[in-house]
């Protein structure tokens, strides 16, 4: 059933223990995440040198998808540039919104979320930390 | 006055319990199922389900005698303004105003506040005066004056609550000045259950002569209102929480108030004579009432009152309560749950959070057992900052809602801690 796979292992895996979940000494850029209807409110904090992401961290409550989302995201992050980021995050809306669409190579373990897409009031949350990181990209810490 | 049909609750002391298996049947949406699972609606607090009395009487308007109002000498226009009329004369029986005059159609409770914030208290405020509410309000009886006080340099204060979710009177009381133009107070708070002794908030303020205005749009699903009794001089409501349609409310005011606010919104209707020297306005109610109206609503409304007085409101608020107990009670031995709102005077609503699980994963999981709750702030943010959580999932109840309901709900619950926490 759908619900199983929106709550894939993988996905909860990720709430239960969320990677680089926390603060980051020395972050270079970051930004607060918040969606004021459902109450998901995070922090992503950057380290960004001669146009990459060299670390990242992100901190907050939220649900599980969104958890889960910011996890994989910031695991994924390492290395990319803001450019990456902006249409990988494109990539993803897209994936979300059409599930006829093959997975996307680029977004490694991330094409898990698709499922997240069965659930329209739910797609807000996948996105939510995507939309924080490319918030934190385009202003200083 | 007993009915043939088989009892299926008895009443707290009501002498003539609900029936409620044959209240279901006049409800359509009742019989359909989300995900292949039987509806559970316990999201009444956000809106409740129609009756048939009221889908037939909005059907019958625009198949039947589909006109405006207040403007034609056709027959049809006649009747139009005949049943929207007779709304109005419902909503001030179900309210006990004085005189009709005093009801004012509006788009719901938000468009009430606003109305009174522009019309009665903008050209009243000075900088450094004062508007007073409660922590518990929801976001229409919060930000409506804050944006007056911007305008105005008043300064918004905030009567506090206890950590059981009750208005500290005591508190309010001394927050009270001559500064004090308006107090503002939710009769059932959407987010907590509480009831407000909103008598003796009036009990308070007039002394002082101060106004109060009200937000009944919970509870005039669940309670008997009577503006007169309460002792205050607003009161909105909102027709989609009192099992009308979405898109139509009132404002109820005192006469003397009424006459003396200038319109708010220009348009037909509201005025007696236009010309582009100057333009003279209509007399009370309709000064307030711009444009053609919702005429469907306010004959759904109408419909909506007459359905809850045949139903009941004393015998369907004994069959919540008593859901609201059993909720209740089940619900506080399920460990790691935290019931957000104990007030000793509630309506049927329960706020809650469980630990380890996110109201907003919960309330995915529990929709595929088709129960339908809400999960987030409810409009009330500055409640979930009290509480200090982000958000929580509530139950709501309606006098449709079955006992057998909350055990599927409980399920679902079940499910959720165990996938996720």
């Amino acid at each position: 059933m759908a619900l199983d796979r929106l709550y894939q292992q993988v996905i909860l895996d990720h709430n239960r223990c969320p990677r680089h979940f926390g603060r980051l000494a020395g972050a270079t850029h970051s930004a607060r995440g918040r969606d004021g209807l459902c109450g998901d409110d995070i922090l992503v904090e950057l380290r960004v040198s001669e146009g990459r992401v060299k670390e990242a961290m992100f901190s907050g409550t939220a649900c599980a998808i969104t958890t889960a989302s910011a996890s994989m995201l910031m695991e994924w992050l390492a290395g990319r540039s803001a450019v990456a980021v902006e249409e990988a995050g494109e990539r993803f809306r897209q994936l979300l919104g059409n599930a006829s669409l093959p997975d996307d190579p680029v977004l490694g373990e991330i094409n898990c979320l698709r499922a997240v897409g069965q659930f329209p009031a739910r797609v807000r949350n996948a996105r939510l930390p995507w939309q924080t990181v490319v918030k934190a990209l385009s202003s200083k810490a | 006055m007993g009915s043939a049909a088989p009892v299926s609750v008895v009443g707290d002391g009501v002498r003539d319990p609900l029936d409620v298996m044959r209240l279901r049947e006049q409800f359509p949406v009742l019989a359909r199922e989300v995900h292949g699972k039987p509806l559970v609606y316990f999201d009444n607090a956000a809106t409740v389900q129609r009756p048939l009395a009221v889908i037939e009487a909005m059907d019958d308007f625009y198949r039947r005698y589909n006109a405006n109002v207040h403007r034609g000498v056709h027959q049809l226009s006649v009747e139009a303004s005949e049943a929207f009329e007779q709304s109005r004369e419902d909503v001030r029986r179900f309210l006990n105003a004085a005189s009709e005059r005093e009801i004012v159609f509006t788009r719901g409770t938000t468009e009430a506040v606003n109305l009174v914030a522009n019309s009665y208290l903008q050209p009243r405020l000075k900088p450094g005066d004062e508007i007073l509410i409660t922590h518990m309000e929801h976001h229409a009886n919060i930000v409506p004056w804050q944006m007056l006080c911007e305008r105005t340099g008043a300064v918004l204060k905030v009567a506090p609550i206890n950590q059981r979710g009750e208005l500290m009177l005591d508190a309010m009381a001394e927050m009270i000045s001559e500064r004090t133009k308006l107090i503002g107070v939710v009769h059932v708070s959407n987010a907590l259950g509480t009831v407000n002794p909103v008598a003796e908030v009036c009990a308070l303020a007039s002394p002082h002569g101060i106004p109060v205005l009200v937000d009944g749009a919970q509870a005039t699903p669940h309670e008997v209102v009577d503006v007169q009794a309460l002792g205050c001089d607003f009161y909105c409501l909102s027709a989609h929480k009192m099992y009308g349609p979405t898109g139509i409310g009132a404002l109820w005011a005192r006469e003397a108030l009424l006459e003396d606010m200038p319109p708010w919104q220009g348009g037909g209707e509201m005025i007696q004579w236009v010309s582009f020297e100057g333009t003279t306005y209509n007399d009370i109610p309709h000064r307030f009432e711009a444009g053609t109206p919702n005429i469907s609503g306010a004959i759904g409304l109408g419909a909506a009152i007459r359905w809850l007085e045949e139903t009941g409101i004393e015998r369907m608020k004994a069959h919540e309560q008593r859901l609201l107990k059993l909720a209740t009670d089940k619900m506080t031995e399920i460990d790691g749950l935290t019931i957000i709102g104990q007030a000793a005077a509630k309506g049927p609503v329960i706020s809650f959070t469980l630990d380890g699980v996110h109201p907003n994963d919960l309330g995915t999981i529990i929709d595929h057992h088709g129960v339908a709750l809400r999960t987030g702030h409810h409009c009330a943010m500055p409640v979930m900052q009290f509480f200090g959580v982000p958000a929580t999932a509530r139950v709501s109840f309606a006098a449709y809602n079955l006992h057998a309901e909350i055990d599927v709900f409980l399920k679902g619950l079940e499910q959720a801690r165990q996938m996720l926490a």
